[in-house]
């Protein structure tokens, strides 16, 4: 009887130990199959390349999801750049931020169809002269969101201090979107939702109406010219929204894989303040997906607001001013070759020094380590 | 895509339920919360800005008598309302643009420390 324990024991530790981890790109672990097939069809859409004729613009940044979110696989980040704009008046009365959605803003499309340059003689939305900023924005990598997503409210405001009561320089505060609702994505943190975001991108990332949005951008608060959007709308079918938001939402964290150095890195990584802002693990709620239900994310964010000084500062959007930025989530550093929302930064070292306001006391104490410390941060934050 | 699961996702798109009774017999409006981009004294107005994650939007709404303004249950001339307040507005078309039914202030997005929206 111990005997068959004992072997029952090392079959299942065997089969743990062979258990692949998931890649880049892979579904989380433990989907239905129904759950599954869902991500395999919703993966059609997000590399599906749309065209003039089932959809695309007029105005687009992108022909399809996978053309920026390609690297190392769908869900990645990418090599493109885009141009977001708003004006920020701080002396205005009430809100100080116009984000010019009466302007086409914030997202400032680069690409325009043959048909609307041939009406309007223009290659890319023009921003308008109000623009106080224009900022670049890169490609962030998706992998995890759907357990970002899942995170409750109540988590992301108990980090938040933004009056700084306990004295620490650090005073994160949450983004709101336009109805009063937590946002929590994007690199200000605007959008409450993945499910808007998914949806928003459609739109504004390659002109796919779809059941959420079912009339096109106008190009700077004009409307399209007659002839130029043939495709009709909604160019996306509610069911292929449906599967694509299923496939971001369950595609599956990168796997941490610490060394020996990592774990030494980590405990620097504490030590220096970073964890303060890139809080290394949150706590999902309730979910209808079991996959994302009381799941603990290794997300290294705290999704608030944090003033990051002046270098670093663009655009303003919802409550967040030009110097505030959402703390970036760590989870898949690794996979990444430029850093920061600009990508202004092509090391991780590099992004730390720029790393100002309230970010400046844990740079400062990164800048102080010995050269073996240093190294062993960095480690750390590539096994993420 | 491939084209087949293009075309049978679009097919199936097309596939609506029937409205109800109640659905038929629904006045055309429509309603939306965002926040006050602009008052416009002038001609009776307020813009709103709205949207679905990054694609924003502003709907501009005409008030109208008839418009009910409120904000807590009690009544809130126009030139109360701020850039920055929150609103639930329903409204309707009308030749000429779009015209509120009720606007109620809900809350308040704040650009200072601690701000965040709250009614």
């Amino acid at each position: 009887m111990i005997r068959l324990g004992l072997c029952a024991l090392a079959l299942s530790l065997t089969v743990a130990a062979c258990r692949k981890p998931p890649q880049p790109g892979d579904p989380l672990a433990g989907l239905t199959a129904q759950e599954r097939d869902r991500f395999v069809h919703g993966r059609v859409v997000f590399d599906s390349a749309f065209t003039p004729a089932t959809g695309l613009g007029p105005l687009f940044n992108a022909v399809g999801c996978g053309e920026c979110h390609e690297d190392p696989k769908a869900g990645g980040t990418g090599d493109e750049v885009e141009r977001h704009a708003t004006a920020f008046h701080p002396a205005a009365t009430g809100r100080a931020c116009d984000e010019l959605a009466a302007k086409g803003g914030p997202v400032f499309q680069l690409h325009v169809t043959p048909l609307l340059h041939a009406a309007l003689g223009i290659d890319s939305e023009p921003v308008p002269p109000e623009a106080t900023a224009i900022a670049r924005r890169t490609t962030p990598a998706i992998f995890g969101f759907g357990l970002l997503d899942a995170v409750p409210d109540s988590v992301i405001l108990s980090y938040a201090d933004p009056d700084d009561r306990d004295h620490d320089g650090i005073s994160g505060r949450p983004n709101r979107f336009f109805d009063g609702r937590l946002g929590r994505f994007g690199r200000k943190a605007l959008v409450p939702t993945l499910r808007e975001f998914n949806e928003g991108a459609l739109i504004a990332e390659m002109g796919v109406t779809s059941p959420a949005i079912p009339t096109e951008e106008t190009v700077a608060g004009q409307p399209l010219p007659a002839g130029t959007d043939p495709a009709p709308d909604p160019e996306l079918p509610r069911e292929a929204t449906d599967l694509l938001d299923a496939f971001v939402r369950l595609l599956a964290p990168p796997e941490q894989k610490l060394t020996r150095e990592a774990r030494q890195g980590r405990e620097v990584f504490e030590r220096t303040g970073c964890a303060r802002c890139h809080v290394p693990a949150l706590r999902t709620g309730d979910s209808p997906v079991p996959a994302l239900r009381h799941r603990e994310v290794a997300a290294y964010t705290d999704l608030l607001l944090h003033d990051m000084g002046p270098e670093l500062a663009d655009i303003c959007l919802g409550l967040a001013t030009p110097s505030e930025f959402r703390t970036e989530p760590l989870m898949g550093v690794r996979l990444r070759s430029k850093f920061l929302h600009d990508g202004r930064a092509t090391t991780l070292e590099q992004a730390i020094d720029l790393h100002a306001g309230e970010g400046a006391a844990a740079r400062d104490r990164f800048r102080g380590l010995a050269a073996g410390e240093r190294a062993a941060l960095i480690a750390f934050l590539k096994t993420l | 895509m491939n084209h087949l699961t293009f075309l049978i996702l679009c097919l199936s798109a097309q596939i609506r339920p029937v409205p109800t009774a109640d659905q038929q017999a629904a006045p055309p409006h429509d309603s939306l919360q965002g926040a006050v981009r602009v008052v416009d004294l002038r001609t009776r107005a307020l813009e709103i800005t709205t949207g679905v994650g990054m694609a924003l939007r502003v709907v501009r709404l005409r008030i109208a008598a008839e418009t009910r303004l409120t904000a807590a249950g009690a009544a809130l001339p126009l030139a109360q309302f701020q850039r920055g307040d929150i609103v639930r507005a329903s409204f309707g078309t009308r030749p000429g643009g779009f015209v509120a039914y009720t606007i109620e202030r809900v809350g308040r997005m704040t650009t200072t420390k601690g701000g965040g929206g709250t009614p």
